[in-house]
């Protein structure tokens, strides 16, 4: 029985355990909602280490996940150093500012019917279009730094914010409307007590879409160009180098901002719009 | 329709107008280096000098150099004119002269890009229903599933794909085209399973609750009602999810040296310092996700009218 | 599972072996006239003389050959020796086979109003690098001359440069890499006259490495078959790329062809393949044994976290005149 083998196994027993917790009585414990999906990635992450050392797979083309936690754990000044260029310098500044331009743009156009009428569709049609593509054009703008990274992300997080903004402050109905006017209430307060606690389901929308799209975007733009750090650079020059762990340690590191910011938007989200059906289960 | 149109014109047109204005500032330094080479007096004399002064400013002292902004062969930004000039030269004039399919034309390079998105999106849309009925029907498989579904999205697919291509290669997928396609599914798959969940879910326990009393079995439960129910679920994640397979043939093609294609164009376009073929490609598939997206949009329409759910 | 084990290794290893005279050659870069000898003795016949069948794969930014050749989607790359000489020392034993460019193109290019003269001036300033492997000779070259990298007013600021000349004309770097045959010519295009730059070939500064040479895997070469493949491949493409040389024009029209983006001008071509022929001139295909004590030299001078090349002398054969001596007896 080869190492495959074990993992397989390995993989079958995990399966079979989610099964039996899945259709146990203990399924809706929130203690259970996290061990499985957990026990899944567990198998998977089993059965990938099987079959790199069952077969043999040269480390240059896939090492294993043992080795690029190995790599990861000795690496972390380096890969601190990267995050804090890309996602703290590049992403999240990029972010902050486009998030909050759109959301700025969106209340200002809402108060006309007309821009929000043609703002609404060439809004929509730019949020669609694979926007990466300007990468190499900003990084010959911006220089080579993370500003020409944050300006990518700028651009690519804002029109999705900005659309879902804009949908999301013509959710109030024009009975709730009918009845701010009735408590002779200003624009402001209207905005602000009405129509803006009713667009936020929309709004955090957009921000979850504009984190991936934030990660994305820094990365890219690292590909056409930047100073000796940053999870783009040693993911680029790591598969010149041969030095695939690290490039999956990398990977690793993405994947878990990826989803810490997701996961910390989400939670937002709840405490925000804890009134919304979505939120209430 | 033109109370729609107006506006959208009105946006579009103060959009142009703005990118004309920018041209001017963008492309100043490039224009006095070029005006000074050529023997023209220009203020302040030498680019170091001139690099320490604002674009603004070097606009007021130059006012004659301006319009040379306007004309360069390399412009830091083109203007609308030219880049729409470099589009028709590599599509609408190439194929009247009937050489549309040359490796020079955008249409070619669109062809390429196009069949990726369209395999990505089979391939997606396939593995985004699959799932979701999936995690309709196994509970095993939502607890397990859906967790690593969101964080999947997470994971910036620029840091794999070079991964993707090694490894489809490494297991004898040659060509380009199938890792470029995994790479788009990638991005698709996953409005569409959020997408169908929904759908398949939409159907009200009174619902079926009948269709029990009918002593229907599981398979005519989900053709009968579950999979009519979830179509307009459907179409809608179907339009996120073509856009987003656009997105992914491209960022496939960018920086893992895919040789055709618009992401390629764009590639070789910046390797060679020529900003008009990155331009013209990014406008040309701009275009081609419009008419995606609008085709879906028409296909919607007309299948749930014959469904009798037209919206 | 023993079985499926076999089935999948000679799947991986299939690739290439199907036939025996299928030839697939892993490009380091993307189709232009640094690779023109075997674009030519493809589009010329040269190979088919031979019974070979070649396929020619392209690169780019994110394609390692290296990791090309170990997943079997080539039988032999184009590489530059520091790379290849790396991959050797991270457990893919890579051979050299032939060597078609006797001297390299690999250039710092400075603009001269920045106040840089010599290398004793880069303190202070900002410097455009290629990785991708193309780093160990800059790399190697920062330290004989003794100058830290991490920036600083007696060190200078590394960036990685992406593919085009764009920092240098927007003076975002005061010196950056090019090839002689490639982006050099674009800094001129751009209306830059030399008399604006300075330049400093690596070879001249004493940190030369061995640059465009053919590379096969060292196991392969234990089959006979293959390395009768392999003599063929090489006298093929050492054909091709001295009909390159004696026809630079023609054959910047054979790469304008076989260019799929269509993006290359049959004119920047032309100007690639007349400064590309400069540097395979002098060779023959074999690989002068002094060129590689000098690229193992000048890497093993800079030893240091930031250049990984390697650490001590490669082991094992490193490169083979086997091939070049049957090829062109």
């Amino acid at each position: 029985m080869s190492v495959f083998g074990l993992a397989l196994l390995f993989w079958l027993a995990a399966w079979a355990v989610n099964a039996a917790l899945a259709r146990s009585r203990w399924r809706d414990a929130s203690g259970v909602r996290v061990v499985v999906p957990v026990l899944f990635g567990a198998a998977i992450l089993g059965l990938w280490e099987g079959a790199v050392r069952g077969f043999g797979v040269s480390p240059v083309i896939l090492p294993a996940p043992s080795s690029v936690a190995a790599r990861f754990a000795g690496e972390t000044g380096l890969l601190w150093e990267d995050f804090l260029q890309t996602v703290l310098k590049g992403a999240l500044s990029g972010y902050a500012i486009g998030c909050g331009a759109a959301f700025l743009v969106a209340v200002l156009i809402d108060r006309s019917r007309f821009l929000t009428r043609g703002l609404l569709p060439v809004g929509n049609f730019v949020a669609a279009l694979p926007i990466v593509g300007i990468a190499p054009i900003l990084v010959s703008w911006f220089g080579f730094d993370w500003q020409s990274k944050a300006a990518v992300v700028v651009v690519m997080v804002f029109f999705p914010v900005l659309v879902n903004t804009v949908q999301g402050l013509a959710e109030a109905s024009a009975m709730q409307k009918d009845l701010m006017r009735t408590y002779a209430a200003s624009y402001l307060q209207t905005l602000l007590k009405l129509r803006l606690p009713a667009a936020m389901p929309f709004v955090f929308n957009g921000l979850k879409i504009a984190t991936t799209l934030a990660l994305i975007g820094a990365i890219v733009a690292e590909y056409f160009g930047s100073p000796t750090r940053g999870m783009g650079f040693r993911i680029s020059t790591g598969v010149g180098r041969l030095d695939i762990e690290l490039v999956w340690a990398e990977i690793a590191v993405a994947a878990l901002t990826g989803s810490a910011v997701f996961g910390l938007v989400s939670l937002v989200e709840r405490w925000v719009t804890f009134w919304h059906p979505s939120q209430r289960s | 329709m033109s109370a729609r149109l107006l506006p959208v014109l009105a946006v579009l047109s103060g959009l142009l107008a703005l990118w004309y204005g920018a041209v001017g500032p963008m492309n100043i330094r490039q224009a006095l280096d070029l005006a000074e080479r050529k023997g023209v007096a220009v203020q302040p004399e030498g680019a170091l000098a001139r690099q320490e002064v604002s674009a603004f400013v070097l606009m007021a002292r130059n006012p004659g150099e301006v319009a040379r902004g306007y004309a360069l062969e390399r412009p830091r930004l083109p203007t609308p004119g030219q880049v729409a000039g470099e589009l028709w030269a590599t599509t609408g004039e190439m194929a009247l002269r009937g050489r549309g399919f040359s490796k020079r034309s955008l249409i070619y390079h669109g062809w390429i890009t196009l069949q990726s998105t369209l395999a990505g999106f089979a391939l997606g849309t396939a593995l985004g229903v699959l799932g979701a009925v999936m995690i309709v029907y196994s509970r095993t498989m939502e607890m397990s599933l859906m967790p690593w579904a969101i964080i999947s999205q997470t994971v910036p697919i620029v840091a794999l794909a070079p991964m993707i291509i090694v490894l489809s290669g490494q297991a004898g997928i040659e060509g380009r085209g199938l890792p470029k396609a995994i790479i788009s599914a990638y991005l698709c798959y996953f409005p569409v399973l959020v997408g169908m969940v929904k759908g398949l879910r939409a159907p009200t326990r009174e619902q079926l609750d009948l269709l029990r009393t009918y002593n229907a079995g599981g398979v005519a439960g989900f053709l009968k009602l579950r999979l009519p129910a979830s179509m307009p679920y459907l179409f809608t994640s179907l339009k996120v999810g073509i856009a987003a397979a656009l997105v992914g043939t491209i960022v496939g093609e960018l920086p893992t040296g895919a040789i055709s294609g618009l992401g390629a164009r764009i590639l070789i376009g910046d390797q060679f310092g020529n900003p008009m073929a990155i331009w013209a490609a990014l406008f040309a598939a701009a275009i081609l996700a419009g008419v995606l997206v609008t085709l879906l949009g028409g296909v919607q329409g007309m299948v749930l009218k014959r469904m009798g759910m037209a919206v | 599972m023993k079985a499926f084990k076999v089935a999948l290794m000679a799947c991986v290893a299939g690739a290439g072996m199907a036939r025996a005279e299928d030839v697939t050659l892993q490009l380091k870069w993307v189709t232009q006239a640094q690779f023109a000898g075997y674009y030519v003795a493809l589009d010329q016949g040269f190979y088919d003389e031979e019974g070979l069948t070649v396929t020619i794969k392209p690169g780019g930014p994110d394609i390692a050959p290296e990791q090309v050749i170990a997943g079997g989607g080539a039988d032999v790359i184009v590489d530059w020796m520091a790379a290849a000489l790396a991959a050797r020392e991270r457990g893919l034993p890579l051979v050299n086979i032939a060597q078609p460019f006797k001297s390299g193109g690999l250039q710092l290019t400075c603009l001269k109003d920045t106040g840089i003269g010599s290398p004793e001036d880069f303190p202070g300033h900002t410097l455009g690098v290629w990785f991708y492997g193309n780093e160990y000779p800059f790399y190697a070259w920062m330290a004989k001359l003794g100058v830290p990298t991490e920036g600083g007013s007696d060190g200078v600021t590394v960036l990685k440069q992406a593919f085009n000349v764009d920092p240098l004309l927007q003076r975002q770097a005061d010196c950056i890499s090019v090839m002689t045959y490639n982006e050099y010519g674009q800094v001129l295009d751009a209306g830059i006259t030399p008399e604006e730059l300075v330049t400093f070939n690596y070879l001249q500064e004493g940190v030369g490495m061995m640059e465009d040479g053919l590379y096969v895997l060292e196991d392969r070469l234990s089959d006979p078959a293959f390395k009768e493949t392999m003599v063929k491949f090489v006298r093929a493409s050492m054909k091709g790329w001295k009909w390159a040389e004696a026809n630079p024009d023609e054959a910047a029209a054979v790469i304008v062809d076989y260019d799929e983006t269509g993006a290359q001008t049959l004119e920047h071509q032309q100007y690639m393949m007349s400064e590309v022929a400069k540097l395979t001139a002098g060779s023959n295909g074999a690989l002068d044994p002094a060129d590689y004590e000098e690229t193992v030299a000048t890497l093993l001078s800079a030893v240091s976290p930031e250049n990984p090349a390697i650490t001590k002398e490669p082991e094992g054969m490193a490169w083979t005149h086997d091939i070049t001596d049957a090829a062109l007896n």
